[in-house]
């Protein structure tokens, strides 16, 4: 975890720092040029360098038990993902007056869905933080 | 699938720590097995025979 985190924090930082980057040396409503398309595809590395890490997580955590938490966690962002951005994508088929969904919301998305598969698994498996497991004897 | 886990780990007085350590696991992964919460893969079912120096089916019991 703390090898997940190593990687996840500078890559964080790279992500934020080039989105800040883009948005301030980019006009809304630029052309495509080349500076514009590899400006804004930094940030776009930096995302797959976060699945890279997730990835990399689920292979290096030697315990089940953990492991099963994330891959838990993995699902049921993928399941809400999956969900919003199906049922939105039909309702933009056939209702013209939706407003679209610009598919760099796609991630984010999932992000929160983590959060929410955090909160299922605590749900699910009870409090797990040390503080409570220190007294169990 | 239920265990004697904590009843085993009671009698050697040890804390869900030490058998974690003892087994290179976490200690959430000794919580959620005591408590019934999560069953473990044979190899690591195996793991914790060995450590009680005890057969799988002297730990784990059928529901």
């Amino acid at each position: 975890m703390r090898r997940y985190i190593r990687r996840f924090i500078p890559i964080t930082f790279v992500y934020l720092a080039s989105i800040m980057l883009a948005t301030a040396m980019i006009p809304d409503n630029a052309p495509a040029s080349v500076l514009t398309i590899a400006l804004a595809l930094v940030p776009g590395l930096a995302v797959l360098g976060w699945l890279w890490a997730m990835g990399r997580l689920l292979i290096e955590l030697d315990d089940e038990y953990l492991r099963m938490l994330e891959v838990r966690k993995f699902l049921v962002a993928t399941a809400i993902t999956l969900a919003v951005t199906s049922v939105w994508g039909i309702l933009e088929l056939y209702a013209a007056d939706i407003p679209r969904m610009a598919i760099f919301y796609v991630f984010p998305m999932w992000c929160v869905g983590l959060v929410v598969g955090q909160i299922v698994n605590r749900s699910a498996f009870g409090d797990q933080d040390s503080c409570h497991l220190a007294s169990d004897r | 699938m239920k265990n004697r886990l904590k009843v085993l780990r009671a009698e050697r007085d040890w804390t869900q720590g030490d058998l974690a350590n003892a087994l290179a696991i976490s200690r959430q992964s000794i919580n959620a097995i005591e408590t019934g919460k999560y069953d473990p893969s044979l190899p690591l079912a195996f793991r914790i025979a060995d450590l009680f120096d005890l057969p799988i089916e002297a730990i784990f019991l059928r529901d």
